[in-house]
């Protein structure tokens, strides 16, 4: 899933300053899981502007909508009447979902109330990590199925480097070397040899560093 | 005196100035750079090496600079935000600094993509403007990005390109305000071929009085050939050279003469635009045909100050 | 397969309810009971029972029997809660339905039993102008000469009985129908329709030698109308009751009531066949009656024209019977006599129908009056109806209660000249099971102990035996239930599939399939909330304190608030260890507070506690309850993590986090007050800080 995190109330309370009346706009997938832009959220971030404005002596009305999705146009567009009565729109979706906002409604001041954080995994309820850096060209079948592009710090490819300690990269104690448990995994399936190759040099153009990517499925076009 | 260059000095005495342009090679031969150097040494005020240009792998430009210095050529060291982070970039200004190196172009570079690396991760940690300011940081306040102290002068003359016939064209000149406001000493444009629409850009330029804040120095590309004048006109995006410049060249007997000439009457035109200080020739691969430009042109000999 | 998540097309009904013959809300008293909403229990007991001081104290009780708590330790005290609610004197607050406008139809009521008191109560409501015909000097049936008075005392019945005979029931006490008047004749005294509620007040026989002609040989039925007689009968020194009913037992404990010195209650099968109620065979055993299992009488011996002992044989189990019950089997040769001076026969009872078998069909053995079906009581003879125990044979009150309802219903469709009722019954169905897993995970309270006589005292005369609970009792008893069908709902068209209601339920009852469709058993679900708050995209609810119900309480308490300023909103856990006089004392020490009770600390969420500061207030508290009285402790854990994101959040907003508190209840008394006064004066400090 792609994880978000709520913006601080303050940079929320500033940016939407002056929207009259201002929608939040929930979305129910990756949002939602992250418990950053579901229906809950929509209801607690609405109330709290409403305070906020009121305990400011600020005039203003808050609306609350959610959609399915905020990064398919269908789903955006249902909105379009209650959007048509808004000064402007907080989007507690991900970047993606902001910017598809932003595209269907050419005439309306949209605000991000979330920063998208990576493509990660629920380790427990209320922990994610990442795990893919969406890369376009995946490597896991050479790295144990452990990224070393999402999850070492230096997204070294041919091992770790000299500040592996106890398993914990030098960056931080609390992040894993991400090699140290490639190398058990791979130990453990005694495939260790795998890694005596040196790895090629990545292409880096499908990760984004090609220009922004855009993926064209002529079969299912229309 | 912001860094004492050649450069700024003839800028600042009001004179119009010649720059030009010398690539380094894709090898590791100094001579490349030397005869380049050799070559522009007498009809320009000072010579940009560029730096890995459209994200081909060359020399690097600081070492181009520092071949350049020790042939008497005053250099203007080209740095792009492609390759380098802001750790690198700052390291570089110093080492620049410590090399006698008192130019400085500061460029966003062309993407990895169109290079001969294209799988290669781009950096752009910060961008051009963002680089800007940072180099102004270090000069005049003596600090690093992260306002930490730098021991010594940082004696730059910070360039800045520009590029007036990019769209929005409408935000051109607001850009250049910007990188105006971040510090920018002096500015090279992109090679001018539509005067038309450079004129109406430096008329916006004026009315912003941004001409007096900054030397602005118009950019010229020599055309060799109509194969080049029909390249540039469709393929190279930021570029405008009118139907009219590739009719003339289609048509020509001697399309060099006729590129020269093209050259000189863009010159002429330019030494009438209120606000242009000088030129910027950059011809590549034909590096040969600058002198005798300059010289037709009537901008020699350099004047020293 | 059901998986009841579809709640909102499908009512299920709890156990308690579907188990009873009047499908008595208990839930929901229950409910209120806890809410300390005591008039509002008695309401909803009332509405559906006309005797509910009655049932408090001698129903079956089957909704106890199929109550889900049951299965974990103890079902709910259901019966002794119905009690609590019935007799409390806030019962003179219920405002009773009154008669509906007068049909101009007479309907006549044979019997004042449980069945003709509900038919009369209920014919009356509905217009119809009712007398009721009893054959004894007395009104109330079997339940003013079969129940004694240590179970039911005159005077509760004396009331029920008022009750409804105020709603204009005319009364004709000493007439016995088919004998001074004939059935048919009411008819033409103007009657359009008659209900027979007689009863069974016929002794069945035991059919063994010495039964008629020795002295000292009584039925339980006429030995029980003595004991309801200011005379009371003389009774043996020994006393043996032949049978395992109710009836026998009452016969028994009345027996060692009037000086008997040892009494024995002789079955024929064992403890666990035995049909008297549980409760009833422990009360006796305590109270020192000895009971013979797997015995049957043989004969009965006398000595001068009296009885002088009983001679028995033991059984053994045998196949199972119709009933289902095994048949018991003498053992050759086990035949053994004991002296006794007195035999009380209580196997069983029958109508007493002999004076109108002419007028309406009976069955052949048991006189039993023959009706076409359960819900439309339609006799033989067209225009008379008939349920209860003279239909049923001997029966419970409460399904007499039952009969009499769905008998006026009949009776007022067969008045208004339409088909009569024939719904089809579904009937009693199984308890679902509790998987083990979520036995063990349920937090375990006792059931409530209940007060008593003590048996010495007990036998020395006809007090009633068992008290009323106490309020504080009453409400921890009523804190225990389940709220089967009153937990988490969840809307599969908004459901993501976040698997947070799986990761957050104490008891592990969401559950998933392989491609996220969430299912959650309406059944085993305890509501406690934790699911319904997590959910992030609100697709679960619980119906107990729904989001609504949250929201409404929270508004509606602030409208109405005359708290003087700051005004303090405080959640209370109605598990908190706390009582009316502790809210009074709330009420007076703290006028500033709002209090909002509710079904654990649980329940409140971020959203609830800005609602509160959106309405106005200027600070907020929980109080929640002692972790021995939490029946999830571990998901109140996440209320003290999720009011601390509040805090952030109230910071955020220029609110000042501290304005919010949570605590623990104490073990005494209500919240502490240093806390209170605490919050109330970071207010006011706040208030002038921002002012300034």
């Amino acid at each position: 899933m792609i994880t978000l995190e709520q913006k601080k109330f303050q940079e929320i309370e500033k940016m939407t300053k002056g929207y009259n009346p201002l929608l939040v706009l929930g979305c129910e997938t990756c949002a939602a899981m992250s418990f950053a832009g579901g229906q809950q959220q929509v209801a607690e971030l609405a109330s709290a502007i409403r305070i906020a404005r009121k305990t400011s002596g600020q005039e203003g009305e808050v609306l609350e909508d959610a959609v399915a999705r905020q990064c398919e146009p269908e789903f955006v567009d249902l909105i379009a009447d209650k959007v048509g009565g808004c000064d402007a729109v907080l989007s507690i979706a991900c970047g993606a979902g902001v910017q598809l906002f932003a595209e269907r409604f050419q005439d309306k001041v949209i605000l991000p109330g979330c920063n998208t954080t990576f493509l990660g995994v629920t380790e427990e309820l209320g922990v994610w990590s990442e795990r893919c850096a969406g890369c376009g060209n995946c490597i896991l079948d050479k790295t144990a199925g452990l990224c070393p592009i999402a999850r070492c710090s230096k997204q070294l490819l041919n091992g770790p480097c000299g500040g592996s300690m106890n398993g914990k990269c030098e960056i931080s104690k609390e992040v894993d070397c991400v090699w140290q448990l490639i190398i058990d995994r791979l130990t453990r399936l005694n495939r260790l040899e795998m890694l005596e190759e040196i790895f090629p040099v990545k292409d880096w153009s499908p990760a984004g560093h090609g220009g922004p990517r855009k993926m064209v499925r002529e079969d299912l076009k229309s | 005196m912001k860094s004492g260059s050649n450069l700024e000095r003839i800028l600042e005495s009001g004179r119009f100035s010649v720059t030009a342009e010398a690539g380094p090679p894709k090898g590791s031969s100094p001579k490349v750079i030397q005869r380049k150097g050799e070559l522009l040494k007498l009809c320009c005020d000072a010579l940009n090496v560029t730096d890995n240009q459209t994200a081909i792998v060359r020399m690097s430009s600081l070492s181009g600079c520092v071949l350049l210095k020790e042939l008497g050529v005053e250099p203007v060291l080209q740095m792009v935000v492609r390759d380098r982070n802001r750790l690198s970039l700052q390291s570089d200004i110093l080492g620049a600094a410590a090399l006698g190196i008192r130019n400085v172009l500061c460029l966003s570079g062309d993407h990895q993509k169109f290079g001969n690396h294209p799988t290669a991760k781009g950096v752009y940690d910060i961008d051009s403007i963002q680089f800007i300011q940072m180099v102004k940081t270090m000069r005049d306040e003596h600090k690093f990005l992260n306002a930490e102290e730098i021991s010594g002068d940082v004696p730059f003359f910070i360039g800045a390109a520009a590029n007036p016939f990019a769209d929005p064209f409408e935000f051109r000149v607001i850009r250049l305000a910007k990188k105006v406001s971040a510090g920018a000493d002096f500015i090279q444009t992109q090679g001018i071929f539509d005067m038309a629409k450079f004129v109406e850009w430096m008329k916006m330029v004026r009315d912003r009085g941004l001409d007096e804040k900054t030397h602005i120095l118009a950019g010229l590309i020599p055309i060799k050939s109509v194969g080049m004048a029909r390249y540039m006109r469709s393929n190279v995006s930021g570029l405008s050279v009118p139907k009219e410049i590739v009719d003339r060249m289609a048509d020509a007997k001697e399309p060099k003469e006729e590129g020269v000439k093209i050259c000189l009457e863009t010159i002429e035109q330019l030494k009438e635009v209120d606000g242009v200080h000088g030129v910027h020739i950059m011809a590549v691969a034909w590096e040969d045909i600058v002198p005798r430009i300059v010289e037709e042109a009537g901008l020699m000999p350099r004047p020293v100050v | 397969m059901m998986t009841g998540n579809e709640l909102s097309t499908e009512i299920k009904y709890p156990p308690c309810k579907l188990a009873c013959p009047i499908q008595t809300d208990v839930r929901e008293y229950v409910q209120l009971i806890a809410e300390r909403r005591f008039e509002e229990a008695f309401a909803t007991i009332r509405k559906q029972n006309p005797l509910p001081r009655v049932c408090g104290r001698i129903c079956t009780h089957p909704c106890e029997t199929a109550c889900k708590r049951g299965q974990v330790e103890e079902p709910i005290a259901i019966a002794a809660l119905k009690r609590f609610a019935s007799d409390g004197l806030w019962r003179d607050q219920y405002e009773a339905a009154l008669p509906g406008k007068s049909t101009g139809h007479k309907v006549a009521v044979v019997g004042s039993g449980p069945a003709g008191l509900a038919a009369a109560h209920d014919l009356a409501l509905l217009g119809h102008g009712v007398t009721i015909f009893e054959a004894l000097p007395v009104l109330g049936g079997m339940l003013r000469v079969g129940v004694p008075e240590y179970r039911l005392p005159n005077d509760v019945l004396d009331e029920e009985i008022h009750t409804i005979v105020d709603l204009g029931i005319e009364v004709k006490t000493g007439v016995r129908i088919g004998k001074e008047i004939k059935l048919t004749d009411l008819f033409e005294q103007g009657y359009k329709a008659v209900f027979m509620g007689i009863g069974a007040h016929r002794d069945r026989k035991l059919h063994i030698a010495g039964e008629d002609k020795l002295k000292g040989v009584v039925s339980a039925v006429s030995f029980l109308r003595g004991v309801n007689q200011a005379e009371k009968p003389r009774v043996g020194v020994r006393v043996a009751v032949i049978g395992g009913g109710n009836t026998a037992i009452d016969s028994a404990r009345s027996a060692l009531r009037l000086g008997a010195e040892g009494v024995h209650i002789v079955y024929r099968r064992s403890r666990e066949e035995m049909p008297a109620a549980k409760e009833e065979i422990e009360e006796a055993a305590h109270e020192g009656v000895q009971m013979s299992y797997l015995t049957s009488p043989l004969e009965i011996l006398g000595r001068d024209g009296k009885v002088s002992a009983l001679k028995c044989i033991k059984n053994e189990l045998g196949d199972p019977d119709d009933s289902g019950r095994r048949s018991p089997k003498p053992v050759p040769g086990s035949e053994f006599s004991f002296d006794v001076d007195m035999v009380i026969a209580a196997i069983g009872q029958a109508p007493d129908s002999s004076l109108v078998a002419e007028e309406i069909e009976v069955t052949e053995r048991r006189k039993r009056i023959i009706v076409d079906g359960p819900y439309t009581l339609v006799t033989t003879q067209p225009g008379v109806f008939a349920g209860g125990d003279a239909v049923t044979g001997p029966a419970t009150v409460v399904e007499a209660i039952s009969a009499g309802k769905r008998a006026a219903i009949s009776i007022d469709s067969y008045l208004r000249g339409e088909s009569p009722a024939t719904v089809e019954s579904a009937g009693p169905t199984e308890t679902e099971r509790l998987s083990s897993v979520i036995i063990e995970k349920t937090t375990k309270f006792e059931r409530c102990l209940k007060t008593s006589l003590p048996a010495d005292n007990r036998v020395k005369g006809f007090d009633e035996v068992e008290a009323v609970l106490s309020e504080d009792v009453a409400v921890k008893e009523a804190l225990r239930c389940l709220h089967c069908f009153l937990g988490a709902r969840l809307d599969k068209e908004k459901c993501i599939s976040c698997l947070t209601c799986v990761r957050v339920c104490p008891l592990g009852i969401p559950t998933t399939n392989k491609m996220g469709e969430i299912t959650i058993d309406p059944f085993a679900c305890q509501a406690c909330g934790t699911c319904a708050l997590e959910c992030p995209v609100r697709a679960i609810d619980i119906s107990l304190d729904s989001r609504a119900q949250m929201a409404q309480k929270i508004e509606k308490g602030m409208a109405e608030s005359h708290q003087p300023d700051p005004v303090i909103v405080g959640f209370f856990d109605l598990h908190g260890n706390f009582g009316s006089s502790d809210m009074e004392r709330l009420r007076q020490g703290h006028p500033n507070v709002l209090p909002v009770m509710v079904f654990g600390l649980r329940r409140v969420d971020t959203f609830d506690v800005l609602k509160a500061f959106e309405c106005g207030a200027d600070g907020v508290f929980l109080a929640g309850c002692a972790p021995d009285t939490d029946p999830f402790p571990e998901a109140t854990d996440r209320v003290k993590r999720r009011m601390a994101h509040a805090r952030t959040l109230l910071d955020a907003l220029g609110i000042d986090g501290a304005r919010l508190e949570v605590c623990d209840m104490p073990e005494q008394g209500i919240v502490d007050k240093e806390l209170i006064d605490g919050l109330i004066q970071r207010i006011k400090e706040a208030g002038q800080a921002r002012s300034e």
